[in-house]
């Protein structure tokens, strides 16, 4: 008998659902109940997608190819589940992971063995009721199903798109701080030498550090000064304040 | 000859204020760069593995000028109020010097923030996560650490990957050849552990249910604290060389106008 359901990978949006060597389907749930007893077994048929129409449902639970088949049979049969499993209120998970079991497999037994699947694809699989004698229901092919490839990471490149703009920017203002700094300290030792080399005489704008005294003839009077004439606060070097006369004794 | 007077104070002043700035702020940049250096996010493995950790090399030099700022700071104060022109020009000069270096120190740590990008972490968690067959001792200390620095990341964040659970899907990778793709679409640390540390839905994990699984991505977590740390370093040394470009002139006008 053929059952109208169509078994699909579940509509929610589960990161795990596709993976490189398992998929996932949304669980059947009493899509069985009317034609099957207590004793019959649902399997799951996982076959590739370009051999679906050759495949032959197996006429006893002997003829059900296994797993480590697949590459040559290209379909395997697995998840053997009692079908009180897929009843409507069966407390169970809402899906089904295909090749989730990587314990299984090369044993050469002849278990139902939930391997992970050795290509991408694709796949497309139906649900099988099997009783004692033989297939009893199975319900319509899948849409078929393509696993995720990964790429190579050698394909990543790291380096970054563009320069970001105010990296320039700042590298720009620090080069011209740089260079106008260097160019003001060669300018200032450069006046320097030039004004020492061609003008003796000190500029207006230039302050003396020390007191200004005389070298001709002291004069004859004590040379105390007067508080009046004294030198600026300490610290500040000397400063004259008048034009370079000893005092005026009163 | 009165105003002549109060200019040169008033320059002199303008000079010991930029001087103390500057000394405070060579301490903050020595303080800030030490706290980079010592990483307190656990991220350094991470850069070292790139081969591209300028920006700690840029945050070593910052630590050595913000104290060289400081002391020449003080010899500026020094030649300020003594008016003296010998210590004045060792200052200029070694001030210069510093200048230099720490114009060094801004480029570098403002470049090579450039580089850090997600597809440079992806490249290298992809590599180096688990690897398992490596050339020699110094990879194999760079991929434990790599390893050591993902596993933490991923569970004290709860995050996974570098976008999401997703690179693990969609490229082969180190630990792709050693951990099968059905037992481990993505790292066991990806799922929400329990107090022991194992999953506390290993399936839902696996399927990628939302609750049992870290659905977000780790760059967040990498990128955030070295944005910090570069710019960090690049603009407040950019603006400590602003501040000291000013102070510079200023010093060499007044040291050009001290009349021996």
């Amino acid at each position: 008998a053929l059952l109208p359901y169509v078994p699909r990978v579940p509509p929610v949006p589960l990161l795990g659902k596709l993976t490189a060597t398992t998929f996932t389907l949304e669980r059947p749930r009493g899509v069985f109940a009317r034609l099957a007893n207590a004793s019959d077994t649902v399997w799951l048929v996982v076959a590739l997608a370009n051999a679906s129409d050759t495949f032959r449902n197996p006429l006893s639970r002997d003829a059900v190819p296994p797993y480590e088949q697949l590459p040559t049979a290209h379909a395997y049969m697995t998840l053997e589940t009692a079908v009180a499993a897929y009843a409507c209120s069966a407390p169970s998970p809402a899906v089904l992971r295909v090749g989730g079991d990587t314990a299984c497999g090369g044993h050469g037994g002849r278990d139902p063995c939930n391997g992970p699947l050795p290509s991408p694809g694709p796949y497309r699989v139906k649900f099988l009721v099997m009783g004692c004698h033989g297939p009893k229901a199975e319900t319509k092919w899948s849409d078929p199903i393509l696993l995720r490839t990964a790429g190579s990471p050698s394909t990543i490149d790291p380096r970054p798109g563009r320069r970001g703009s105010d990296t320039v920017v700042m590298v720009a203002l620090l080069a011209s701080l740089g260079a106008a700094l260097v160019v003001a300290a060669i300018g200032t030792v450069g006046a320097q030498v030039w004004g020492s080399l061609c003008c003796r005489d000190s500029g207006s704008g230039t302050f003396t550090r020390r007191s200004y005294r005389t070298h001709h003839i002291p004069p004859a009077l004590p040379r105390t000064l007067p508080p009046g004439c004294r030198c600026s606060p300490p610290g500040l070097g000397c400063f004259v304040p008048q034009p370079p006369t000893p005092c005026p004794a009163k | 000859m009165a105003k002549s007077d109060d200019g040169i104070r008033i320059l002199q002043g303008l000079l010991v204020f930029g001087n103390v700035v500057i000394g405070m702020c060579g301490i903050a940049l020595t303080a800030e760069c030490i706290f980079f250096v010592s990483d307190p996010h656990g991220l350094y493995p991470l850069l070292e593995a790139t081969e591209n950790d300028d920006i700690y090399a840029a945050a070593w030099i910052g630590i050595f000028v913000g104290f060289a700022l400081f002391a020449l700071s003080i010899l500026g104060i020094v030649g300020v109020i003594k008016s003296n022109r010998t210590l004045l020009l060792v200052y200029i000069i070694l001030m210069l010097i510093t200048y230099a270096f720490e114009m060094a120190s801004c480029i570098t740590a403002a470049t090579h923030r450039d580089f850090i990008t997600p597809n440079l972490f992806l490249k290298q968690m992809l590599e180096r996560y688990q690897k398992t067959e490596t050339d020699n001792n110094n990879d194999i200390r760079m991929t434990e650490r790599v390893t050591d620095t993902w596993d933490k990341l991923m569970l004290q964040n709860q995050c996974c990957g570098v976008r999401g659970p997703s690179d693990w899907q969609e490229y082969t990778s180190a630990f792709r050849s050693t951990h099968s793709d059905a037992d481990f679409p993505w790292p066991r640390n990806c799922c929400v552990l329990d107090a022991r540390g194992s999953p506390v839905n290993l399936d839902g994990c696996k399927l990628g249910v939302q609750g049992y699984y870290n659905s977000n991505g780790c760059y967040d977590a990498i990128s955030g604290p070295m944005n910090t740390h570069a710019w960090g370093v690049a603009w407040f040394g950019f603006a400590i060389l602003c501040w000291t470009f000013c102070v510079l002139l200023g010093t060499m006008f007044y040291w050009s106008r001290i009349e021996y």
